[in-house]
């Protein structure tokens, strides 16, 4: 296969797989499809699509700056890759936002509720303008291929200059505004990150991965395509950014000295480490070989170069966008593969629309030679499947659509069920109580637990009889089975009935018809209940109703079965007046325990359950 | 008349009985404790809730309901706002789900629906229609003790500096919630430190909103200012041009 050809598969397949990613984000949300919690509502999405796409399609208006307002001519190939880089940017971070927005059909509603105190009103509507301003840059590009369209394309190249301006003023604006949106959280951010100025340095940093981007983007279609790099124009680009980046580590190092806190960045903490790499990465190494001058004009060193400082910088807009965070959050995150597909699948449509806009328009100076256009090649004969494949561009389409169906299936096939089935539910298995005549109910082990007076009950409740008041269901060929026999999630549901494993050959090989009844539909209700093959597994005289076929979760069937009998009992027991409340049973935890407890910010005062469930809500409607 | 809710650390004996009369107030759903929640004990359907402090006391942990909101001013479309009451309220009708105010929160307050297909963004509203009718909220209603306490804003901060003088010794000398952030409606008084309920220990008096709004307000000047220095430097370079110009000019016509 042709380098283009073995890329372009493979992109297609990222795009398939975040197809079937995405489609699951929006049937299922965001909880079960991505590791983002309460204490970290924004992750990769926002860190990665919108924080560093935005500072991506910074080239856009960097090179439309340096040719249309600086007027140097000889950069003129490198403005239409530009501004179609910064056009699909933007159309990327929009798209990525539509993934991690909870509610993106109301993302017009920032065109009509206003809040302009809002740095994010801001960038809302930065984005909606700019995106609008390179469309009609753009689009005079492929206007050229029809003819019927010139006028249209004559009306806007009149406006060139204007929407250059306008792009560029917008640009100004938009990325400093990304910088402004983390003024609000002095507490959160870091001191080494969190300053006055971070929309200053956002808008510097923007303009120095811009020219960057540019150089990166260029190495790497032409090297796609097999073509000639266009390397003095990539050096003289390194040598407007030495001095981009150059103003970047002064106005950042200095902000810092500023502020006191330069001792900060050897104090080897986790920050610290993170500050360095960003550094390093995003500016110092990528200065030191552009200073050299053997070195920047080298295509392998323009490589190096580039390639770091488009990632540091992005990793800056990850360490402020989150990453850093975490330490001040005591949260710990790390994206899902489903988040990160997610990412890598925007990013993919991007490049594939890029590519196929460099084939069909007059981005370059030449077209790309396209290898399937041409229409002389001989057609390719598959040698695994003995097919006649038909020709090249054919054959081509065929293997991306195979590509993009096959992972498509994959991503559903990767999808983690447990999880979804759960819809995030904590998935703690029950253990089950502990101690003789008094039981110490703590499913969890939590050492929030109730002491059950097991004997009393018993006592109180007329003896061996009473034991059913309880007891409502045994397994097969056992007697007063255990609460978390069948109750075996802590805060989960649990299928007691096993419908296959009933089914099964190697199961209890029962025909449907046993249970179902013939000639009707299908379900639950047309079947059998459990009593009426299993005759002795409810318990007789049991006040418990046993209908279901999935026993709720550890800790509703103890509220169900304590706080129901407790509050019927109430009248009855007049010198016990607390027996409805939560207290009676859970007693505060005795002092010595909560130290005795993992050192943790936050000492759980119930485990992860605050309030009786459900019980209290049906009762109170 | 900013209402405001007072609660006393040393009175509270964690009996949860404002957490169920907030459930059954805001008509919330069962509480099941998802991978994605925060061990704090609030959710989506659970927007107050009790911690035992290593000391062994117990805090109430709800929205503080500042007077100077950083979520209300970091939400792009105007969907949490403060009302004369004091109460930040939520218009699940104007929110696209941004999240920002989450991230704003310095409290860590609101919480998200995750599990939903359509969430929206969950936390105390102050039982803001009932305050409005004059009664007061849920949860101070029901506390057995007096420990939480419903009232006007500076009465109730009075009563408490009030409560720290006559009882020497027993409680910190701060109310928490009269200055932090500019200060905020939901007041705790305690004899243990409370610095755990915010992300840092000693928050600013400044309110939050504060620290964009210089940054907003450079907004048109930045806008104005880019478009005056590139037309200005773009008038230069071609006047350069145009003055380098007419010798080639006149040698490229005589050649021609």
């Amino acid at each position: 296969m042709d380098r283009v050809q073995k890329f372009k598969t493979i992109l297609w397949s990222i795009v398939g797989l975040a197809t079937a990613v995405g489609i699951t984000r929006f049937i299922f949300g965001l909880g079960v499809t991505t590791n983002l919690t309460d204490a970290t509502p924004w992750g990769l999405w926002i860190g990665f699509d919108v924080m560093g796409g935005v500072a991506l399609a910074a080239g856009g208006f960097v090179l439309t700056a340096i040719f249309y307002i600086f007027k140097r001519e000889e950069f003129k190939p490198l403005v239409r890759p530009a501004v179609l880089t910064a056009f699909l940017g933007y159309l990327a971070v929009v798209g990525g936002l539509m993934f991690d927005l909870g509610l993106p059909w109301n993302i017009w509603h920032m065109i009509i509720y206003w809040n302009p105190h809002s740095p994010l009103f801001e960038v809302g509507w930065c984005v909606m303008l700019y995106t609008t301003v390179l469309l009609l840059e753009f689009s005079p590009v492929p206007l050229e291929e029809f003819s019927r369209y010139a006028k249209i394309r004559n009306f806007l190249m009149k406006f060139r200059f204007p929407l250059v301006m306008l792009g560029i003023m917008l640009s100004t604006l938009h990325q400093s505004s990304l910088g402004s949106l983390f003024l609000i959280m002095p507490y959160k951010l870091p001191p080494l990150w969190y300053t006055p100025i971070l929309p200053v340095q956002f808008f510097i940093s923007a303009v120095a991965l811009g020219l960057m981007m540019v150089s990166f983007e260029s190495l790497f279609s032409h090297w796609l395509y097999r073509r000639k790099s266009e390397g003095h124009l990539i050096e003289k680009l390194g040598k407007i950014a030495i001095w981009v980046l150059g103003i970047y580590l002064i106005v950042k190092l200095g902000d810092i000295i500023i502020r006191g806190q330069f001792g900060q960045i050897f104090a080897g903490t986790r920050e610290s480490n993170l500050f360095i790499i960003e550094l390093l990465i995003s500016a110092i190494i990528p200065l030191a070989i552009l200073l050299t001058p053997q070195l920047r004009s080298q295509s392998k060193w323009q490589w190096i170069s580039s390639f770091m400082v488009v990632f540091g910088m992005v990793f800056n807009r990850i360490n402020v966008g989150g990453l850093t965070m975490l330490s001040t959050t005591g949260d710990s995150y790390i994206p899902s593969w489903t988040e990160v597909f997610i990412s890598l699948g925007v990013v993919s449509a991007a490049a594939l629309a890029f590519l196929f806009a460099i084939e069909r328009f007059n981005i370059w100076e030449a077209r790309p030679r396209d290898p399937q256009a041409d229409p002389y090649t001989k057609p390719i004969f598959d040698g695994v499947s003995h097919v006649w494949l038909g020709n090249p561009s054919v054959a081509a389409r065929t293997r991306y659509s195979l590509a993009f169906v096959v992972f498509f299936a994959i991503g559903f096939a990767l999808m983690p069920g447990d999880r979804i089935y759960s819809r995030g539910v904590n998935q703690d298995v029950a253990l089950p109580a502990r101690g003789g005549q008094v039981l110490f109910i703590d499913g969890n082990r939590d050492n929030y637990g109730v002491a059950f007076d097991h004997q009393g009950h018993i006592n109180r409740n007329n003896g061996d009889s009473s034991c059913v008041l309880c007891h409502h269901m045994n397994m097969p060929k056992d007697k007063n089975s255990r609460c978390s026999d069948c109750h075996d999630r802590m805060y989960l549901a649990s299928d007691i009935f096993g419908h296959d494993w009933h089914a099964a050959p190697n199961g209890a090989k029962i025909k449907c018809n046993n249970c179902h009844q013939p000639g009707m539909q299908r379900n639950k209700e047309s079947a059998k209940q459990c009593r009426d093959c299993h005759l002795d597994l409810v318990v007789p005289g049991s006040t418990i109703a046993f209908e279901h076929t999935m026993a709720p979760s550890y800790v509703d069937a103890m509220h169900i079965a304590c706080v129901q009998c407790h509050k019927r009992m109430l009248p009855a027991v007049a010198d016990k007046p607390m027996l409805d409340k939560c207290v009676t049973c859970h007693h505060p935890v005795p002092e010595e325990s909560i130290t005795s407890l993992p050192d943790s910010r936050w000492q759980p005062a119930h485990g992860n359950r605050v309030v009786l469930p459900g019980i209290m809500i049906e009762e109170g409607k | 008349m900013s209402k405001a809710i007072l609660t006393d650390i040393t009175k509270c004996i964690g009996c949860l009985e404002c957490v169920a009369a907030c459930k059954v107030a805001n008509e919330l759903g069962l509480d099941e404790p998802h991978t994605w929640q925060k061990n704090d004990g609030l959710s989506a359907v659970n927007w107050t809730s009790i911690i035992q402090t290593r000391e062994g006391r117990f805090v109430r942990k709800q929205c503080r309901h500042c007077l100077e909101p950083a979520c209300a001013s970091a939400c792009p479309v105007g969907a949490l706002h403060t009302t004369a009451t004091g109460a930040v309220i939520y218009d699940s009708g104007k929110c696209l789900g941004c999240r920002y105010c989450m991230m704003a929160c310095p409290y860590g307050i609101p919480r998200y629906d995750w599990d939903s297909a359509v969430p929206y963004i969950r936390k105390c509203i102050l039982c803001h229609e009932k305050i409005k009718d004059g009664q007061q909220p849920a949860c101070t209603s029901v506390c057995p003790t007096g420990a939480t306490i419903f009232g006007e804003r500076d009465e109730l901060i009075a009563l408490a500096h009030q409560q720290i003088k006559d009882n020497p010794g027993k409680y910190i000398d701060k109310v928490w919630g009269e200055h932090e952030v500019g200060g905020t409606s939901v007041l705790y008084l305690s004899d243990v430190d409370l610095g755990f309920l915010a992300y840092q220990p000693n928050l600013d008096k400044i309110g939050l909103p504060a620290t964009t709004s210089l940054a907003m307000k450079a907004v048109p000047f930045a806008f104005v200012g880019m478009g005056a220095v590139m037309y200005g430097i773009n008038w230069m370079v071609r006047r350069r041009m145009e003055l380098a110009r007419p010798k080639d000019d006149q040698e490229e016509s005589s050649h021609g």
